[in-house]
């Protein structure tokens, strides 16, 4: 088991003076097997009157504020415990062996189970493929090896094909650019990872969260060097959702903490917002996972 | 009576038919209602009906009523077009068409209620789940929004059209934002009134019914005390294609027009910006798109909508009639579907069918779309699709390869259809009575009890070309009054009955920006008019000196020509150019008629065009009248010859009394109320500046006694008091009795100092807020401006403190100007709201890009 605080700080500046601003946050931890969120805490700074907490859709807790008081920096920071606990979730060992076939013919046959997944099978605001998207992931998806074994081997394949490199990309890059330059950033690559897997006629989510980052050995951390991270969530059928994380080549446990479910990033953007101002803004965003004794 | 005349204009009618046609019933018969038309069109003669037609088209222009044509160079409207023959059905029938186009809106809303809650449609296997999940009118964020749960459309509009087999077929459900009801009005008070003849002896239903279901549907809506509810017609704006019909109707159905930035959300409430700060919103009927309503939840580049909208739906703050997320049905594939959905929700079938649809995503109708594609069209289910709808027939066996591939590929995104069989309808195309096809829309609102009310009567477009189906407004369709005839002999007259709390709506504020616009017309009204005005002294001065051989040297003219330059802000223009000031008319008459050239009159009134058209609600028809006739005498039609050296004083004269006639208009017919204050600042400001600019330019600078004699008569001219001058004084033009007069005639409208004080009261009357009693900045600087005016010594302004220059005129007028800028600059700064709606992240994926 693991615990955390997680500290999300989101600073906007703007050179003109702002009249309002409309928001909606997608920051709060998750509750579900494996990952209890203790307490969360949002500090905004002008405060608004009011902050309207919802479920959305996908069952993800989103806040909504807004701001009429004219100003010229905004920062807004979430605060939350979250205790993780993968293994009480069931025996990690015992790993579905179900084969790309047999899943594929029991999406197509349980009607009931198709239609709950159908959203994770289509195409989505910003995930769509053609035939060279999904030609990437042909030789990682054989018929009669396991799902979950094939689903391993193909984020295993993009941690090795790509390069991380921060500035290339923005949340706008088309996946097909993503794919030719072979870089880019954890959002680039879930999306193409949800692509290709969708293309091969399997069920998959977009998952927003934290990753705790391990300092280089002998150095201590730094602070708001971490940040928001997303990996993917795989539908095995018999077993379940199985999350992968192509940035990293590993499957997720105990140090990743989940925000939200999703089609894609369009879905769960951690922060979003509609500024009535004619100048321009700057954005800073620190993010801190502290684990807890 | 039948007369031969009326059989042989039958008769020719039906010889030209080549494809079924309303006139006829199933047996070849002249219908009992078109004999009526036929009789009475006899009756009217066809050279009578041409010249009738004429005066339609007339009126329709006169009356503003255009449709705007989207992608045009600047933003060009296109007159509505109507036809003079009406779309006849008789009651029978279209009792029959109102049972089915009822039980669709029953249905369409069923679907939504199951669709944004428990999908039993899709549980229970009645529709496949892509028709959801695919569906790129299925809004997440709208799940929860829908506050009435016993309605969730409570606008529907069908198209229908004939079949071959005389039944009427629904084409199309529209459900976001129905056009074509405003369309429909204006068609029916311009039919009876400009050809009441046709309809002799016959009864035809009204209209009236369905807007005051409509009013009386919104005022249901709105859940708190009704008395104060505040309504708003949201709209695009300007430059949306059916924006009259927003105006039209929003002034109809006494409802608030604003757009999507004069609404704001603040604690989970909607607000207009309104002149008297915020006032809450309580009901929005929208004419924007699903996708566009809420640029936060929704599609985020939208500036057309209000961000936060839907979070003040779910709290039960506002209500939005249709609710977004509605365009969930007019996904092509539920067209489809129907059949089995009224099965598993009425336990009977459809009343009207819909146009044969295949849903490509089921194996059996996949293939046979793909066996029969040579005759099908083929769409994408998703409404807003890139895809065009393609005709199989037109195809060639290659082009069918590929789409045939392009389908197999995700089948579950495209639909086949068969094509739409229309029937034609007698036009008068062209002078001559012809069969053209044609369409019927028709609109739907809903009792709130669980039926709907359908307008009796509705939008029919037709083809203008034969034997083709063009009918969009965009590429030029025509369109007819569609006339619902009852064998009843009782005259079913209903009034449009509203409580009587609905009439005194004291709430109705006017929206921030439509302030603005209104102060600008004034300011751009009376820019224009300065420029004109000047002209044509200038002209006159001119004209004089060079046919007449002047008595006085021409200096003066160097000096009235530089200051028009400076006045209508066309510089350099004639300042230190003496090529142009020896030939000045080629100058004059780019100044005039070059619309691209900042400063020109023709730019002048195409912005004052621009500004009355933001706020057409504001305008009576007397001012459309006016606002028509400017338009002919600004912009050359290929009627007119082109603007030349000869015919530019008499241009001038017609705009300029246009002009003219339009303030007078204004002043003679618009209410005192906060509209017309603003127009009046805006031109009084403008006013003011116009002629100190003038006055500064004439008189800063020493010139002998004869040329500024002549420098003052043009001043006395341009502030239109030579006859008083003349009267008071008699005797020669003197600057200090000039200046005493147009600075200081308290008796003179144009008087400075009778602008001035104007200014001053009307800013007053305008909304004060909190700090009633106090004077604003705006009010300040307006006093400010009227005291050094007042305080004046005339004498010594004329007196030159140099031997060149008159330095304490041009100190006093120069800051009489700047007070009066700044005046503007204070309200804006007051009352119109400048900020800018920005988002700061994702740009979705275009449908067809990946």
């Amino acid at each position: 088991m693991k615990r955390y605080k997680l500290v999300h700080k989101t600073i906007y500046e703007y050179p003109s003076l702002v009249m309002g601003y409309q928001s909606l946050l997608c920051l709060a931890p998750r509750n579900m097997p494996g990952q209890v969120c203790d307490d969360f805490e949002l500090a905004i700074d002008p405060a608004p009157s009011e902050i309207v907490e919802r479920k959305d859709y996908f069952g993800n807790t989103t806040h909504y504020f807004s701001l009429h008081t004219t100003h010229q920096e905004l920062s807004v920071t979430a605060i939350s415990l979250v205790h993780r606990d993968n293994e009480s979730v069931g025996d990690a060992q015992a790993l579905p062996d179900i084969t790309c076939e047999e899943a594929r013919k029991q999406l197509a046959q349980d009607r009931s189970l198709r239609m709950g997944l159908l959203e994770f099978m289509l195409p989505s605001p910003m995930v769509r493929w053609d035939d060279e998207i999904v030609a990437f992931a042909q030789d990682c998806f054989q018929d009669q090896l396991p799902l979950y074994e094939c689903a391993k081997r193909f984020c295993q394949k993009i941690f090795s094909v790509f390069d991380f490199v921060p500035d290339f990309s923005t949340i706008n890059t088309p996946i097909k650019e993503v794919l030719a330059a072979k870089k880019g950033v954890c959002q680039d690559f879930s999306h193409l990872a949800i692509a290709c897997i969708r293309g091969m006629g399997f069920p998959v989510r977009y998952v927003s969260g934290y990753l705790e980052t391990l300092p280089p050995p002998g150095k201590e951390k730094l602070q708001g060097s971490d940040a928001s991270h997303a990996w993917i969530s795989v539908f095995i059928p018999d077993f379940g959702w199985c999350d992968f994380d192509p940035t990293n080549n590993m499957v997720p446990g105990d140090r990743h903490i989940i925000t939200a479910y999703g089609r894609d990033y369009s879905d769960v953007p951690p922060m979003k917002g509609i500024i009535f101002s004619s100048g321009k803004q700057k954005l800073k965003v620190e993010v801190d996972v502290i684990p807890l004794e | 009576m039948l007369t031969e005349a009326a059989v042989n204009l039958i008769h020719s009618y039906k010889n030209s038919l080549n494809s079924y046609d309303e006139v006829l019933d199933a047996k070849g018969q002249i219908k009992p209602v078109w004999l009526a038309l036929f009789v009475n069109l006899q009756k009217l003669g066809l050279e009578e009906l041409i010249i009738r037609n004429h005066e339609i088209i007339g009126k329709l222009k006169e009356n503003g009523v255009t449709y705007n044509v989207y992608e045009s160079p600047d933003g060009e409207s296109r007159p509505w077009r109507l036809d003079p023959i009406p779309f006849l059905i008789e009651q029978k029938e279209w009792t029959l068409i109102n049972r089915g186009v009822e039980q669709r809106a029953r249905l369409l809303d069923l679907i939504l209620k199951d669709l944004y809650g428990e999908q039993k449609l899709v549980k229970n296997a009645v529709i496949p789940a892509e028709l959801v999940f695919a569906n790129t009118g299925f809004f997440r964020p709208c799940m929860d929004i829908f506050q009435d749960k016993k309605n969730f459309l409570p606008l529907f509009a069908a198209d229908m059209a004939r079949g071959p087999d005389g039944r009427m077929w629904i084409v199309d459900n529209r459900t976001q934002a129905p056009s074509g009801s405003g369309y429909a009005l204006e068609n029916r008070l311009v039919t009876s009134k400009l050809l009441p003849e046709l309809a002799e002896g016959m009864h035809i239903n009204k209209l009236s019914p369905y807007f005051n279901g409509l009013q009386q549907r919104v005022l249901a809506m709105s859940e708190k005390g009704q008395e104060s509810s505040n309504v708003i017609y949201l709209t695009p704006g300007p430059k949306n294609e059916s924006y009259f019909e927003h105006a039209y109707l929003a002034s109809y159905l006494g409802y608030t027009l604003a757009q999507g930035e004069d609404l704001q959300v603040r604690n989970n409430t909607v607000y207009l910006k309104s002149l008297d700060g915020l006032q809450r919103v309580d009901v929005i009927l929208r004419r924007i798109d699903d996708d566009w309503c809420d640029p936060l939840e929704l599609r985020e580049d939208s500036r057309l909508g209000v961000p936060g909208l839907l979070q003040a739906m779910r709290m039960g703050n506002v209500r939005v009639m249709n609710p977004p997320g509605v365009s969930l049905v007019e996904n092509h594939a539920f067209l489809a579907f129907m059949p089995s959905i009224c099965r598993y929700f009425f336990g009977e079938d459809l009343i009207m069918p819909s146009v044969a649809t295949w849903w490509c995503g089921h194996e059996k109708e996949l293939k046979y779309v793909l066996a029969n594609l040579n005759r099908l069209i083929i769409k994408k289910a998703n409404r807003k699709s890139r895809f065009p709808s393609i005709y199989g027939r037109r195809l060639t066996e290659k082009e069918l390869f590929f789409l045939r591939k392009q389908i197999s590929a995700a089948p579950h995104e495209f639909v086949a259809q068969e094509e739409v069989s229309l029937s034609t309808t007698p036009s008068l195309i062209d002078g001559q009575i012809v069969p053209r096809y044609a369409a019927l829309r028709t609109f739907l609102v809903s009792d709130g009890a669980g039926g709907y009310r359908a307008m009796d009567g509705g939008l029919t477009r037709s083809s203008p070309i034969k034997d083709r189906f063009v009918v969009s407004n965009q590429k030029g369709g025509l369109s007819k009054d569609t006339w619902i005839v009852s064998d009843d002999s009782h005259t079913f007259q209903e009034k449009v009955v509203l409580p009587h709390w609905a009439a005194a709506n004291k709430l109705v504020s006017l929206p921030s920006r439509s302030a603005e616009n209104l102060f600008w017309v004034g300011r751009y009204c009376e820019r224009a008019m300065a420029v004109i005005k000047f002209m044509n002294i200038v002209i006159n001065v001119v004209n004089l000196d060079r046919n007449f051989a002047g008595i006085s040297k021409p200096g003066h003219i160097k000096i009235l020509l530089e200051a028009f330059s400076h006045l209508s802000a066309s510089l350099p223009g004639f300042v230190d150019d003496a090529e142009k000031l020896a030939d000045p008319y080629k100058e004059l008459l780019d100044v005039f008629a070059n619309r691209s050239r900042p400063g020109s009159v023709a730019s002048g009134v195409a912005s004052f065009l621009n500004a009355v058209n933001a706020v057409r609600n504001q305008w009576d028809i007397e001012i459309w009248r006016i606002i028509d006739l400017i338009e002919n005498s600004y912009s050359p039609t290929k009627d007119t010859l082109p603007i030349n050296k000869s015919n530019l004083p008499k241009r001038i004269d017609s705009l300029y009394n246009h002009m003219f006639t339009f303030l007078g208009v204004v002043s003679e017919t618009m209410p005192r109320d906060k509209s017309y204050l603003l127009l009046e600042t805006g031109k009084l400001i403008e006013r003011v500046l116009g002629k100190l600019t003038i006055i500064r330019h004439c008189f800063s600078e020493v010139n002998d006694d004869n040329v500024e004699e002549e420098l003052v008569e043009a001043v006395l001219l341009n502030h239109h008091q030579l006859v008083q001058y003349r009267q008071l004084y008699k005797s020669r033009l003197g600057l200090v009795t000039m200046l005493d007069m147009v600075l200081l005639e308290k008796s003179h409208p144009f008087s400075i100092v009778n602008m001035l004080a104007e200014l001053k009261d009307n800013l007053h009357r305008l909304p004060h807020g909190v700090e009633n009693e106090r004077l604003n900045a705006a009010e300040k600087a307006a006093s400010k401006a009227l005291l050094s005016i007042q305080l004046a010594e005339v004498m010594a302004l004329a007196d030159p403190n140099s031997k060149d220059d008159r330095l304490d005129l041009c100190q006093l007028l120069d800051g009489v100007s700047e007070l009066v800028t700044q005046v503007s600059v204070e309200l804006t700064s007051q009352y119109f709201s400048h900020s800018v709606m920005q988002n700061s992240f994702i740009k979705p994926i275009d449908d067809e890009e990946i």
